[in-house]
């Protein structure tokens, strides 16, 4: 599998507070990989920092070349990314908000083809369901958002996907629809998907890799279909505290031990 | 209806009120104009052409621009009140019109263009504090608008405090009410290039002003190079708001008004809605123009009528706001 994304040593803060303390790990073409940690680890400051967002300290080398080296435009051009705040406050249909994700493509006067807004409306359609497209942005339901903007991010068919919590307000079946659709886009079409998320059975449904941070340290990256359910509970004990992983149809199922 | 017919609909009609009133503003006024005479060398002609006509086109242009000019503030500050003042155009622009009327001739192109040049200095003022500031939110940029418009608001009291009350305080306090009674041809040619200038620069780049309307990182995630791209915007609605009030003086509320305005008609941001802010804008001041040189045996100043017909408006706003409408 191609390299996509490689951190090595990576060191990222605000002002004078680091939080991220020396982090490496690579992200492969066709892989979907689950960001664990509790909250105030630094999920969301790797992801900025994996963005170029954040100034960092280390390397972090994007389809091997430096990201701070890189414009601003090739940055975006090559990443997607969504961010756990996003939207937008005016009055825009919903559309309008999904056709923003052409913008790193486009000119800075020019607006989306047509082509590019059939694309765009088929996108929302799929994602989001029929008849969302025309409503406003503003009176949809949080869980309608995160699906439009999630269509949004998708929408340039960008090779590496950085998501943070992008599933946060979904109910269950549209949680599971994403992450379906996250891992089958991954397999067929070679993206590399980094997802920061707390539904850690979902991750372990859906994810190859768990990738757990703690106080900013990556503790360690874990193949799910390559160890056993013990070895997946101590790692993601480290984490959560005393759990037990159970198999159950093929696949894994965390839950507290109540023995401790 | 179909919703783009009925948006078509509203904007003919904004179209067709617009119009009506321009030619009322033209009509209305202390000397009747005789239409017949018009095309003679006649009294009727000269009050038409020096009088009348700028004064109606500077309303409607003023309007126009205040109208994108204020949408453009509130997008950008991702706040529905947002205005002008917030980064100290008016401010710096009453205290640039108070320094010409103090320390130089005082005359209207005088004072036209030191109301421009204070307006714009003290936009640069906020844009430079803000930078060095390094701050990436909104919320320097308001900090530092504040901080200039004090500035702005002492440097205007002292010349107050220096100036003659009958000679200067009169024609200071005037210039920050607002008024076209004095516009001539030439001023209004004279600031026609620079809003012109200032509203093309919005319009063109009105789907990266949406943008501005994000969170910062999203934003720049979307490729818009966020700090340098607010700066132009903020820079570009400064250039419209300074040529304008620097004509006309102070006017107030129709920057607020009229993109709400066109947002209740549209339920949009798109294109079309900045075009309506400009007309519902231009249309808003005409009236209020009208009514200015109309109620009153002399004439009133026209932030008077804008801010007795804007509080309400605003009232209203803030109810259905609270309601769960906007």
């Amino acid at each position: 599998m191609a390299e996509l994304l490689r951190a090595v040593g990576l060191e990222a803060g605000y002002g004078d507070r680091r939080v991220l303390h020396g982090v490496s790990f690579r992200l492969y073409a066709g892989e979907l990989c689950a960001l664990l940690g509790s909250n105030g680890c630094g999920k969301s400051t790797l992801l900025r920092a994996l963005c170029g967002l954040l100034p960092y300290r280390g390397s972090c080398l994007l389809e091997g070349e430096e990201l701070r080296n890189l414009t601003q435009r090739q940055q975006t051009q090559r990443i997607a990314y969504l961010t756990q705040r996003g939207g937008v406050s005016l009055s825009l249909s919903a559309l309008d908000v999904v056709l923003m994700g052409y913008n790193p493509v486009l000119g800075l006067l020019e607006r989306p083809s047509r082509a590019q807004v059939e694309h765009a409306k088929h996108m929302l359609e799929e994602i989001a369901g029929p008849g969302v497209a025309g409503r406003d942005f503003a009176a949809l339901s949080e869980g309608q958002k995160q699906m439009v903007l999630f269509a949004r991010t998708l929408l340039r068919d960008t090779r590496l996907l950085l998501l943070d919590e992008p599933d946060s307000a979904l109910d269950f079946p549209n949680r599971r629809r994403m992450l379906s659709l996250l891992r089958q886009r991954a397999q067929q079409r070679g993206e590399g998907v980094l997802l920061c998320s707390h539904d850690v059975n979902l991750a372990l449904r859906y994810a190859q890799r768990l990738l757990l941070l703690k106080e900013g340290r990556l503790l360690c990256g874990v193949r799910v279909d390559a160890v056993p359910p013990a070895e997946l509970a101590e790692a993601l004990s480290q984490l959560y505290g005393p759990v037990e992983v159970l198999r159950h149809g093929g696949y894994f199922i965390m839950t507290g031990d109540e023995r401790d | 209806m179909p919703g783009s017919k009925r948006l078509c609909v509203r904007f003919f009609a904004a179209l067709v009120l617009t119009g009506a009133l321009l030619l009322l503003s033209v009509a209305v006024g202390r000397y009747p104009i005789l239409w017949e005479e018009v095309l003679e060398d006649t009294l009727s002609r000269r009050v038409l052409l020096t009088l009348r006509l700028p004064r109606t086109l500077m309303a409607l242009t003023a309007g126009f621009g205040l109208g994108v000019a204020g949408g453009t503030y509130q997008t950008v500050f991702q706040n529905p009140l947002a205005s002008p003042d917030v980064i100290g155009v008016s401010s710096g622009a009453s205290a640039g019109a108070a320094a010409a009327i103090l320390f130089l001739d005082g005359g209207l192109a005088c004072v036209t263009l030191a109301a421009f040049t204070g307006g714009f200095l003290a936009v640069l003022s906020a844009l430079a504090l803000a930078s060095a500031a390094q701050g990436r939110g909104m919320n320097t940029i308001v900090l530092s608008g504040i901080a200039v418009n004090a500035v702005s608001q002492a440097l205007l009291m002292l010349m107050k405090l220096a100036g003659d009350p009958e000679r200067h305080l009169a024609a200071i306090e005037f210039w920050t009410m607002g008024s076209f009674a004095d516009v001539t041809l030439r001023h209004f040619l004279a600031v026609l290039p620079w809003a012109a200038l200032g509203l093309a620069g919005l319009l063109l780049l009105h789907r990266q002003v949406l943008l501005l309307g994000l969170e910062p990182d999203e934003a720049h995630m979307l490729g818009v190079p966020v700090q340098g791209m607010r700066y132009l915007v903020l820079l570009l609605a400064t250039l419209v708001t300074g040529a304008v009030v620097s004509v006309t003086g102070l006017i107030s509320f129709v920057g607020l008004l009229a993109p709400h305005i066109a947002r209740l008609i549209t339920r949009s941001s798109r294109f079309s809605t900045v075009m309506l802010s400009g007309v519902t804008g231009g249309a808003l001041l005409l009236a209020s123009d009208i009514l200015a040189r109309s109620i009153g045996s002399s004439e009133v100043p026209v932030s008077v009528v804008t801010s007795l017909l804007g509080a309400p408006f605003l009232f209203w706003l803030m109810c259905r706001r609270e309601a769960g409408h906007g």
